[in-house]
């Protein structure tokens, strides 16, 4: 009894853990095939994370959190545009220097709008609502954003290989120059795969601070948006490929709160997911020689 | 091409520097006062600028780092782990080695290089022996080496004296002299970046290393040993890592590994190569810039009560800018080379006289 007890205790976990990541990952398929080198989701999480926060404490509503999360992470994503696709600078220095603003924006900015240093929390935030839908112990009564990101991954793969706009997106990927031949703009589609990755690294923001906890922390992503990236390369981009290596992810995050419990320290238990993800590009990089 | 480097950089500082202007007065605080407090508390007097220079110390070694790896095409971006080791190095040797004071300082000092090396050596030995991209195992190696030393600094490394996860204070034989203020760790970083700078600007090893980063099919074609390079470039970028973590730990006041010893710094220099377009006399230059951003930013706190992280916006925003104008004054100046070769192209048609043209177009 106890023993399922835990299971249960352990799986739900994963779930929780694995949507940021899935949401950020989905997002970043799209700029995966259009190819984009896009290192600012770790930053555009943050970001959102904040501003959902931010929303939240305002309007006191979790609605109006969720708008602004999105809204965070397509700023942060226009600012992408503008620079990397506008302005032709290096896609790699550019993710860098979003990460930096973002990570130096929302300290600076929590301690000029609330005068805290290190996390910010009040009752006045509102915590996104929990559905609670007849999927059993595992998968009932989460945040709803989990079945959304559920719902977005189907979405995503049905979207990218089988609409008009996946087909573009995957040709300004792979041969820019025909597409525009062809009299669609790949700049335009490498913009939209930036946007949407924005957006919906955004909705992963507002999951971290608006999710299971209600609260924002300085640099609150903690490498999640890095792992995204390693899954992306993982899967080489297939939404549903995304889907199981976050669960993965997620059950190695599940797995090192559950050894904390067993009397290994918090410090070493919370490196699993990291490690994790070196042992899965190693058997990625074993199954490559092939 | 030099004199075009420097404008279109002395362009974007001061584009950004405007942008942060319009940030402080968007959000009412006032902008004279606060940027005349963010240069004087910078520059401006002897312990500003001795500030300035102790913090430049660690920056421009964290940017080195940076600018060997991404100038030979390793995107090592371990410095943060890098940098946790060699300070973790320097302690674990300052408590427990207790040697003749000549040689206690050398060795904590090489230890801490040597640990940075190990751990982006570790890197370069899954990128050749197993083909993982050194840019994601790097930063995840980042969260090992911060999950290593903060268990150890809470556990078996615990000062049970202390309120905070921290060591015990190393042996004075491993501390560096202070002179008025100015530590010696800037003494030793300015002797690793000339070192640096001869290895990479003037033996053939760096040759080959910026070839690599400018045309690694080149350097291959070329002949240049480019897995040996590889591992070379990130042992040597490691290392320097490696020596800013020592130098913290071994120069600075605590002589102890406190929890967040690493701040920003290791990012801090991610960001100045970048800038410095992986030069090392930029590296210099900008470190020394981004050193009086941050202890002026503490100044500013203090007059106009802007919070210091200011500095982070605002170094972020001169890398965009630097970045972006550099590009596109290369644009377009192409773009107007282009123009002018077509419009001699052109003329040369039209010279033979009227038909000559629409017949002699071969070329």
């Amino acid at each position: 009894m106890a023993a399922t007890d835990l299971a249960i205790e352990l799986l739900r976990a994963s779930v929780l853990a694995a949507t940021p990541v899935l949401l950020a990952a989905v997002g970043g398929a799209y700029t995966y095939f259009a190819n984009v080198f896009n290192i600012a989701m770790e930053g555009m999480m943050l970001i959102g994370a904040f501003t959902a926060v931010v929303g939240s404490y305002f309007a006191r509503s979790w609605a109006v959190g969720l708008a602004a999360g999105v809204a965070g992470g397509l700023v942060a994503a226009a600012l992408f545009v503008l620079f990397a696709v506008a302005l032709r600078t290096d896609e790699f220095v550019t993710g860098t220097a979003i990460n930096m603003l973002a990570l130096g924006g929302t300290t600076y900015a929590l301690r000029q709008m609330f005068g805290v240093r290190g996390a910010f929390m009040s009752s006045q935030i509102r915590a996104l609502p929990r559905w609670d839908l007849p999927f059993g112990p595992v998968l009932g009564g989460h945040p709803f954003l989990v079945y959304m990101a559920l719902v977005l991954t189907l979405l995503a793969e049905w979207h990218i290989r089988r609409t008009r706009f996946g087909m573009r997106l995957r040709a300004a990927g792979e041969d820019p120059k025909t597409l525009d031949a062809a009299g669609v703009s790949s700049s335009a589609m490498k913009a939209w795969s930036i946007m949407i990755s924005g957006a919906l690294c955004g909705l992963a923001g507002a999951y971290l601070s608006l999710g299971y906890v209600r609260l924002f922390s300085e640099n609150m992503s903690n490498g999640r948006g890095w792992i995204s990236l390693a899954a992306i390369i993982l899967t080489r981009g297939r939404p549903l490929g995304i889907l199981v290596m976050s669960l993965a992810f997620g059950l190695f995050d599940g797995m090192g709160m559950s050894l904390q419990g067993a009397g290994i320290p918090a410090q070493l238990t919370q490196m699993l997911p990291y490690v994790a993800t070196l042992a899965a590009l190693r058997i990625y990089s074993l199954r490559q020689k092939l | 091409m030099r004199k075009q480097h420097a404008v279109s950089a002395a362009a974007g500082v001061a584009v950004s520097l405007l942008a942060g202007l319009a940030i402080l007065a968007i959000q009412g605080y006032p902008v004279w006062q606060s940027y005349a407090a963010l240069f004087s508390y910078s520059l401006f007097s002897q312990f500003a600028l001795v500030s300035t220079l102790n913090k430049a110390s660690t920056l421009v070694l964290t940017g080195a780092s940076a600018a060997v790896g991404f100038g030979s095409n390793c995107v090592n971006l371990g410095q943060p782990g890098q940098f946790l080791l060699g300070a973790m190095a320097a302690t674990a040797l300052g408590i427990f080695l207790d040697l003749p004071s000549w040689a206690m300082l050398p060795t904590v000092i090489v230890a801490a290089a040597v640990a940075g090396a190990v751990w982006s050596g570790l890197a370069a030995f899954m990128r050749l022996r197993w083909k993982m991209n050194e840019f994601i195992t790097t930063l995840m190696l980042n969260f090992v080496a911060d999950g290593v030393t903060l268990w150890l600094i809470s556990g078996p490394m615990l000062d049970r004296k202390a309120y905070s996860p921290m060591t015990a204070m190393t042996n004075p034989g491993a501390w560096l002299g202070m002179w008025n203020g100015l530590s010696g760790a800037v003494a030793v970083a300015a002797a690793a970046l000339a070192a640096v700078w001869v290895i990479w600007n003037r033996s053939k090893f760096g040759y080959e290393c910026r070839v690599m980063g400018h045309n690694p099919g080149f350097a291959a074609a070329g002949g240049c040993g480019v897995a040996r390079n590889f591992t070379w470039a990130m042992l040597l970028s490691g290392a320097i890592a490696g020596l800013a973590g020592g130098l913290m730990v071994t120069g600075g006041m605590q002589h102890r590994f406190v929890k967040g010893i690493g701040a920003n710094y290791a990012w801090d220099g991610v960001m100045i190569a970048i800038v410095a377009g992986n030069s090392m006399s930029g590296t210099a230059l900008y470190a020394l810039f981004f050193a009086a951003l941050q202890t002026g930013a503490m100044g500013m706190e203090l007059e106009t009560a802007v919070p210091s992280e200011f500095a982070l916006v605002l170094q972020a925003i001169v890398v965009l800018f630097v970045v972006a104008s550099r590009e596109s004054t290369r644009l377009i100046l192409a773009g107007l080379a282009a123009k002018l070769k077509a419009r001699r192209a052109a003329r040369m048609l039209e010279a033979p006289g009227e038909g000559g043209g629409r017949h002699g177009s071969g070329d």
